[in-house]
């Protein structure tokens, strides 16, 4: 049997991968804060997703998240603001400004999908190349020479570093946030992904893929990273959640960037305006939406792990 | 013999880690936009004080040497002058430090002994409800912004129910009054470090209890559990003496590795609650635009987690003769 007919493999390496979705998805199933992590992650994304249709629908000049008002507001003698509670026209309340606080939640859970997201995807992705050249040439120079950088990186202070890079930039744009992000925290994924290929370095099929003659950089990453992916994307899930809560922090001490609505920086403006104990309908939501978001992908992470580490499951 | 080989090689790797926080704050200051003279030297400063300053600093040597100027007055502690408060930054940094080590060890302290009794009792009751609403309660605080929760606390026991302050550390008439004697002082001091003690300790407490459980599930599987349980001892004693023991070494692990976690979680308490430490100081000073004071706050708060780990490490070696190797 040859599998010369490129067609035919293929076929057999989607069924493959599809059959392994199907029984890793069983095994997902099994744990119930899985389930449920990943509903409230599909739950904020379609949240978010709706700004654009909650805009329109409202009117997209007195609804955007970052300069819209309502004009037809008075001042509230409660708050001496233009921050009101919960109404029909505005289901969560105004800012102080008169901003609907609906939108910038909305527009709040765009931006923890994005930083999230793009710093939990690049800084997984540098943590799993770093980890595999350091397991694959394990004990050699290049290996120690990343493993002391990882740890050097990992004893930083990392909220204090953040705080003064945003603040010696000038404010940080969130793109130069995302990046500062994704250069802190690969060594975690790093660590993990290293002493898993050096275990995988000793297995049959990495020798006799070398005495074939690949290269290392042929078996590192054709045959040594379908391997680890999995617990790549545990630690992907892990990050987003660092990366999520630091954005929120940064935002919140003042050093994020003005023209992005966030939920860190929602409390942010709530503080600055004299608001956190006046507006309760102002201060809650921001902060609830941070902790459910980075619980469910914590949620999704520790679920996960079963399908990585069979001792795990519950048959 | 090995034993201080292990600790001198850790000693070396956390000097070098000092070193390169050090050559990460010198280029941060000289790689951002303007002149990095302006960002060391305040701007209200007379012109020939400032000429004095930029001699003294080596602005106008090239960068090898200014950098080598630069570990030297770090090293003798010479940080310059605080902008804001226009003292020297060590004086500011020497009173400070103080106060963010009262906070974050007392939290420390109180959320593993809470995490690992909390761990060690869930384990032991596995598959029930106790287990369940910890571990959620605790993975919830972990996910949590701190700040918002710190938040949340002050409005509840500060606001509403007036039985905590505000925030701060100290009541000023009182520490004015010379008839208090120190209880009193200590009383007060405790009565304002109950709230960001309590905000620190809920965040924290989760990731000890976790791995305490699980290594808990892994020891309650060894032999000796079994034999200890055959004996006839009492519960308590096999939770406690048998198995408790054995499974706190991964949590002390752990714990090197949580600092960094944590000092983010210390000085996110310190804002909330205006607690007048290290990490408070360090946000003021990027707020005023404080350079030298915000430099200094920084590398302190390094070198605390530095200190930390260096202590966890040699009490490993203790813990654990296998390290030793």
């Amino acid at each position: 049997m040859y599998y010369d007919d490129k067609k035919k493999k293929k076929k057999g390496t989607i069924g493959i991968v599809a059959k392994s979705l199907k029984e890793n998805w069983l095994i997902f199933k099994e744990e119930k804060i899985g389930i449920i992590g990943l509903a409230l992650i599909i739950f904020f994304l379609i949240f978010g997703l709706l700004l654009p249709a909650y805009e329109h629908a409202m009117g997209p000049e007195e609804y955007n998240p970052l300069v819209g008002m309502d004009l037809d507001l008075n001042r509230n003698p409660v708050t001496g603001t233009f921050s009101h509670p919960p109404s029909k026209a505005h289901p969560l309340g105004t800012d102080f400004k008169g901003s609907d606080l609906l939108a910038q939640l909305m527009n709040g859970s765009q931006m923890a999908f994005l930083v999230g997201i793009v710093v939990a995807l690049s800084s997984v992705a540098i943590g799993t190349v770093v980890g595999l050249v350091s397991g694959y040439y394990g004990g050699s120079l290049i290996d120690s020479l990343l493993m002391r950088i990882s740890e050097i990186i990992l004893s930083l202070p990392l909220l204090p570093l953040v705080i003064v890079v945003a603040a010696v930039l000038g404010r940080l744009s969130i793109w130069g946030l995302v990046f500062v992000l994704a250069i802190l925290l690969w060594p975690n994924t790093a660590k993990i992904i290293r002493s898993q290929t050096l275990s995988l370095r000793e297995r049959p099929y990495v020798e006799s893929a070398r005495v074939a003659g690949a290269s290392g950089f042929r078996i590192m990453f054709r045959h040594l990273a379908p391997n680890v992916l999995p617990l790549s994307i545990v630690y992907m899930t892990l990050n987003v959640t660092s990366a999520i809560l630091i954005e929120a922090s940064v935002s919140f001490l003042g050093f994020g960037d003005p023209t992005k609505v966030s939920w860190g920086m929602m409390l942010q403006w709530c503080k600055t305006q004299g608001h956190l104990f006046k507006a309760l309908w102002w201060m809650l939501p921001p902060g609830g939406c941070i902790g459910l978001l980075c619980m469910a992908f914590y949620f999704v992470g520790t679920a996960m792990m079963p399908i990585i580490n069979p001792s795990l499951r519950k048959r | 013999m090995s034993m201080t080989r292990y600790i001198g090689r850790r000693v070396i790797e956390i000097v070098i880690t000092a070193f390169v926080l050090i050559t990460i704050l010198f280029f941060l200051f000289r790689v951002m936009p303007g002149d990095p003279v302006s960002m060391m030297l305040s701007p209200q400063m007379r012109p020939e004080i400032k000429a004095q300053l930029r001699v003294q600093y080596g602005f106008d040597k090239p960068l090898v040497v200014q950098y080598f100027l630069y570990m030297k007055n770090v090293l003798k502690g010479n940080f310059g002058e605080s902008f804001y408060y226009r003292e020297p930054v060590m004086g500011i940094v020497w009173d400070k430090l103080p106060n963010t080590l009262l906070l974050f060890g007392s939290a420390t302290i109180l959320s593993y002994a809470l995490g690992i009794t909390l761990g060690k009792i869930i384990a032991w009751k596995r598959g029930s409800k106790t287990e369940y609403a910890a571990t959620v309660a605790g993975l919830a605080f972990y996910n949590m912004p701190i700040f918002w929760i710190g938040i949340i606390v002050l409005y509840i026991f500060a606001y509403k129910l007036d039985l905590f302050p505000m925030g701060g550390m100290i009541t000023p008439e009182l520490w004015m009054n010379a008839d208090v004697t120190t209880i009193q002082k200590a009383l007060d001091i405790l009565y304002h470090l109950t709230l960001p003690l309590i905000t620190l300790t809920l965040l924290l407490f989760a990731s000890s209890m976790l791995i305490m459980r699980n290594s808990m599930l892994e020891t309650l599987r060894q032999d000796y559990i079994t034999t200890a349980e055959a004996k006839g001892l009492p519960e308590k004693v096999v939770r406690n003496r048998h198995a408790a023991r054995n499974a706190m070494l991964p949590v002390a692990t752990s714990f090197s590795l949580s600092l960094a976690f944590s000092l983010a979680g210390g000085v996110l308490t310190e804002r909330v609650f205006s607690w007048p430490g290290l990490g408070w100081e360090l946000v003021n000073a990027t707020v005023n635009y404080d350079y030298p004071l915000a430099q200094a706050a920084l590398l302190f708060l390094g070198i605390v987690i530095l200190v930390m780990m260096l202590v966890a490490d040699i009490i490993l070696v203790f813990l654990d003769p296998r390290i030793r190797y």
